[in-house]
């Protein structure tokens, strides 16, 4: 399934069919979960296995942010399973995605804590495709590494707290309202801890540009 | 990405590089199990429909309830355990102690203003009589023979003028060997507030405490100490209440029902007797001397 966004307008660039359809697609998602979600609270499993098909992958990355040190796929699995015992206390109308999320975010937090040694979120592997005419020459791509890798160390930096916001916001690009319910935050507290996030991560940034033009 | 130094963007631009960031970061994917070839949403089915996780499912608020949160409500499960450990010691264990409280609703008889009987039972609905005290909750009816091979404890009556053998026995093997013995009024017996009782003496294994009588006499209800063949008693007079026995082991026995009448309660070792009446205090000590 594609990944679906809540409708956004984004200026001069999508036509007011294409918004429309958007809009339409989302409705959809939310009606068919809502029909799963029943279906699945009557006991029918193969339901909640639709369910998780189509969630698994938002909640591996969940995982993977708050614990990255932990495997994923057992976490979520767990996750799964409580979120199914508690399908009776989801509020009907409610969006399921972040309802799901906030219980795998739980269960990270819970692997969290007796976690080992704390290596954070890596960057893939660079691709090796063959180059063609449209592609970046070498040096652009050695620089565009470069600056993902500042980036990431930069965001590997911050705490729990603040790497756990961004990420929810930027890296699993959830809308606030997402992201407070998913973290068991209030709104407005994902408000002003994201603002103060990027506050610290632009810090972080700062010091290792400064650091690398002293270090030249 | 911008091109600019990240120390310089702003929050959207900021927030814009953390999304192209996420696109080079190395995610797991829910991909089929290298082990069994089942992707994860399979693998959950799979153990949903096992049958012993079906047994052991706990269909309740505890699974979501963040960490913290549920040590906090353990933490406060603990104290209140303790609290309650804690109030019975104090109580006076292991001693049997009386506690006194306000008459839960609805539970005992009582008599309406215009003199009909509430909740108590003088007569089947067919009309045939029931013995006194049977609506009262004090245990099973027997015989007065049966009452020695059912506690192991001998009967013992009072031997006044006026007063012959009970109209009714009742055991409660639950409430310390219970013995109640009823007598339905008479020309010696006065009828005390509940109708078809003119007296009824109780016995129970345990001890009173007199540090509860200290505090029980601001309650409402005036209690006298008196002495009963050498052993400290108490008249227990006035505001109607129930007691609640706290046995050694801590449990709490509610008595569940009001007195019938003012009482007179003393220990005989390791017994407690217990009589209800409406012959005043000192006939009601008079009687309670003669039990042998």
């Amino acid at each position: 399934m594609g990944r679906v966004r809540p409708f956004r307008r984004r200026r001069g660039t999508v036509s007011p069919p294409a918004v429309y359809r958007v809009r339409l697609s989302w409705r959809a998602v939310h009606i068919e979960d809502a029909d799963l979600i029943a279906r699945a609270r009557g006991g029918d499993v193969a339901a909640y296995e639709s369910i998780v098909r189509r969630y698994q992958d938002m909640a591996m990355r969940t995982a993977h942010l708050i614990c990255p040190e932990t495997d994923a796929d057992d976490a979520v699995q767990e996750a799964f399973l409580k979120a199914y015992d508690a399908l009776p206390r989801f509020r009907l109308g409610a969006p399921l995605r972040p309802w799901l999320l906030r219980i795998v975010a739980n269960e990270a937090r819970n692997r969290r804590r007796s976690a080992g040694r704390r290596h954070g979120l890596a960057l893939r592997a660079a691709g090796t495709a063959s180059p063609d005419a449209s592609s970046p020459g070498p040096e652009v791509i050695v620089v565009e590494a470069e600056r993902r890798q500042e980036l990431m160390t930069a965001l590997r930096s911050l705490g729990d707290d603040d790497r756990e916001v961004l990420g929810a916001r930027f890296l699993l690009d959830l809308s606030e309202a997402e992201t407070a319910e998913a973290l068991g935050l209030p709104r407005g507290t994902v408000k002003s801890r994201t603002s103060r996030a990027l506050g610290r991560l632009r810090r972080a940034l700062g010091a290792s540009a400064g650091a690398g033009e002293v270090d030249r | 990405m911008i091109d600019r130094p990240f120390a310089r963007l702003d929050d959207v631009e900021l927030g814009d590089a953390l999304r192209v960031l996420s696109d080079a970061i190395d995610w797991p994917v829910a991909t089929p199990s290298t082990v069994s070839g089942q992707d994860l949403a399979t693998r959950v089915r799979i153990r949903l429909t096992d049958p012993d996780r079906r047994r052991t499912a706990v269909r309740g608020w505890w699974p979501v309830v963040r960490p913290v949160r549920r040590s906090l409500i353990f933490a406060v499960a603990v104290l209140l355990t303790l609290a309650v450990i804690a109030g019975a010691v104090g109580l006076g264990l292991p001693g049997l102690r009386l506690t006194l409280g306000p008459p839960p609703p609805g539970a005992s008889p009582t008599v309406t203003p215009d003199g009909s009987l509430r909740g108590s039972l003088s007569a089947t609905p067919s009309g045939t009589p029931r013995p006194p005290g049977s609506s009262l909750g004090l245990g099973r009816p027997v015989t007065v023979s049966e009452v020695t091979p059912l506690t192991g404890v001998r009967v013992a009556l009072p031997s006044v003028a006026g007063v012959g053998a009970p109209d009714a026995v009742y055991v409660d093997l639950g409430r310390g060997d219970q013995i109640a013995y009823v007598w339905a009024p008479g020309p010696a017996l006065p009828a005390t507030r509940e109708p078809g009782i003119g007296l009824i003496v109780m016995r129970f294994d345990g001890r009173i405490d007199q540090g509860f009588y200290d505090k029980a006499i601001d309650s409402g209800t005036t209690v006298e100490p008196v002495t009963v063949r050498g052993a400290r008693g108490y008249w227990i007079s006035g505001a109607m209440h129930y007691f609640f026995y706290v046995r050694p082991d801590g449990t709490v026995v509610d008595d569940g029902r009001r007195w019938v009448g003012d009482a007179l309660i003393w220990n005989d070792g390791l017994s407690t007797y217990r009589i209800e009446s409406a012959l005043g205090q000192e006939a009601t000590v008079a009687l309670a001397e003669s039990i042998r």
